[in-house]
């Protein structure tokens, strides 16, 4: 586990030009966000777009580093390389998972820096609330990296559109731009209700509220409760996935063999 | 080295298999990849599996270090079955192939070495020891600390040998070792796994359609055309009892026709080869008897070519190969091709 973590963290913060391009994306366009909200008068929701930046940040290291790494390792046979040794796979995924934070807490710590410096958005945080709330999220968050990642194995050639899918509606859905849940949401409640099974909308939904409205533990139990049995279900549907996997491509020779 | 235990009577094989089968289903219809494959392969060995592309030897090894199930059959390793026991097979066991990526790019040799030996759950100082150790004998020392996307080809393919070496396994599957690499580098390594076989006591097999390669270090060899083994023992029995020495007849194009050739009465097999650079065709046969060689001299005549010269052969692998199948390598794989 945490060799596949140094693994991850190592290759980024070796490469100048990779960490940058991880901090840019997320500072520029949730800069973007803010600067749209105050022109428009709404200097307030600069702040979301700022915390919805460094989710963001995450979020893409979810799908591009975490769900697509296994599919990638298997099309350069290094999945086969963990699949022969007595490693666990699952264990694996979490070092990925650990790797994938560290790797990407920079791009998140500067956007969060920049960004208040540039905006000041009011803030009033109820931080115990605020660090339980972010700590689950993420978790919850590389839990749905950790499952897409089998899903991409068994979908194979596949797995890249279903990333170039996802990336956009998911970040508009669960509220990376502005709030989709509540009474600020411009969305209905039938698809609010939808789009509360996605881990990120209950987490981001959770966070702002802690962030900004000074809204405590209590006040969030239910939102703390819902994403963490989310998170539970995903690691556990992740395992079984891969093991399920594991042993259908033994039996038929569709996880690792090339026909030759 | 780490090797812990020995978890078996040493005088079982190491490797075993009985009337292993192996299927695939591709689009309605049943591909017999693997049929009937009985093997026994002892400790501390150089084991080749030859045959051409497409024979069954990936199947084989893949089944061996329990990536595949067999359809029927069975398959032990260290006497463990690798269809029920494949958690207990896997930290005896490496594989390597020439085709596989030796690690993640991005990160130095070393680091990739040290990753891959932490599947293994190898100490990190032990880890750091095998690390210098085969480096030194696989003369990668000074790439180390260099990233892996920056190495060559042959030092990228001694990385991938040294990973599968990382954990001291009894037995390492290697598919191809050497696929691609310049002579001097294929060599150094070849002599290296035979370092690895006689003196750490492991056992290599290797799957490969490079007959030179088979002939230069495996003790032992099995031949294995369209999933089945049709010739197992050393390469000095096998060209006894199989080969015969061949003529090569050196023709000006156009070449006559094999198949033509193949059907003259005493000809046990034949091969044929463009040798581009001098434009002429070089002609392999197996013959019975003298007089198939005259006959197959008057067709290449008959058809406007010229036999431009003609000489004996010792026997090699590849005159085995001909003589057991009646075909070249090159000839099979353009059959299943077809």
């Amino acid at each position: 586990m945490y060799a596949r973590a140094w693994v991850r963290v190592k290759s980024v913060y070796d490469e100048p030009l990779w960490l940058l391009v991880n901090i840019g994306f997320p500072l520029f366009t949730s800069t973007g966000m803010a600067l749209l909200y105050r022109s428009a008068g709404l200097a307030s929701f600069s702040g979301f777009a700022i915390l919805g930046g460094i989710m963001m940040a995450f979020w893409g290291n979810v799908l591009w580093g975490m769900a697509s790494q296994f599919y990638w390792d298997k099309q350069v046979g290094i999945f086969d390389i963990y699949l022969v040794s007595p490693a666990s796979i699952t264990a694996i995924l979490v070092g990925m998972s650990i790797g994938g934070i560290f790797s990407t807490a920079p791009s998140a710590v500067i956007t969060a820096i920049l960004g208040w410096l540039l905006f000041t958005p009011p803030i009033a945080p109820s931080w115990l609330a605020v660090i339980l709330v972010f700590t689950i999220t993420l978790i919850s968050l590389y839990a749905v990296g950790m499952l897409l990642s089998s899903l991409y194995l068994a979908y194979g050639r596949e797995g890249e559109a279903v990333n170039e899918a996802l990336s956009e509606p998911v970040t508009m859905l669960s509220g990376l731009y502005f709030p989709t849940l509540g009474s600020t949401s411009p969305f209905p409640l039938a698809l609010q209700a939808v789009i509360s099974l996605i881990p990120l909308t209950i987490g981001m939904d959770a966070l702002r509220r802690t962030v900004f409205y000074s809204e405590d533990l209590g006040s969030i139990a239910s939102s703390l409760a819902v994403l963490t049995a989310m998170t539970l279900v995903l690691i556990f549907s992740a395992s079984r996935a891969l093991k399920i996997l594991e042993e259908r491509g033994r039996k038929e020779g569709t996880l690792s063999v090339r026909l030759r | 080295m780490l090797r812990k235990t020995i978890l078996q009577p040493t005088n079982m094989p190491i490797v075993e298999t009985q009337r292993l089968r192996r299927e695939f289903q591709a689009k309605k219809k049943v591909i017999t990849a693997l049929e009937d494959i009985d093997l026994q392969v002892e400790e501390s060995v150089v084991f080749g599996l030859l045959g051409p592309n497409g024979a069954g030897k990936t199947t084989l090894i893949r089944i061996l270090s329990t990536l595949l199930l067999p359809t029927s059959g069975k398959a032990t390793v260290a006497g463990f079955d690798v269809a029920k026991e494949p958690e207990k097979i896997r930290p005896l066991i490496n594989m390597a192939s020439g085709a596989e990526r030796a690690g993640y790019d991005f990160i130095t040799a070393r680091g990739n070495l040290w990753f891959f030996s932490q599947l293994y759950g190898v100490d990190s100082s032990v880890a750091n020891r095998s690390i210098e150790t085969l480096s030194a004998a696989l003369r990668l020392e000074n790439y180390l600390d260099s990233k892996l996307y920056t190495l060559s080809t042959g030092y990228r393919q001694r990385l991938t040998i040294a990973r599968s070496l990382i954990n001291d396994p009894r037995v390492v599957f290697l598919d191809e070792p050497t696929i691609g690499l310049d002579v001097m580098t294929a060599k150094s390594i070849r002599e290296f796994l035979v370092s690895q076989a006689k003196d750490q006591k492991r056992t290599i097999f290797i799957a490969t359609h490079n007959m030179a390669e088979t002939e230069a270090i495996c003790d032992r060899v099995a031949i294995i055309d369209s999933g089945r083994i049709v010739a197992c023992d050393s390469p000095a029995s096998l060209k006894k009892n199989f080969g015969a020495p061949a003529t090569v007849m050196e023709v000006s194009p156009p070449l006559q026709s094999l198949q033509a050739i193949s059907s003259v009465r005493g000809v046990k097999g034949a091969t044929s080869a463009i040798d581009a650079d001098r434009g002429v065709a070089r002609l392999k046969l197996i013959v019975d008897d003298e007089g198939a060689v005259k006959a197959v001299g008057a067709i290449v005549e008959s058809s406007g070519s010229k036999v431009l010269q003609s000489w004996m052969q010792e026997p090699s692998l590849e005159e085995v190969f001909i003589s057991l199948i009646g075909r070249g390598f090159a000839e099979r794989e353009s059959e299943d091709a077809n």
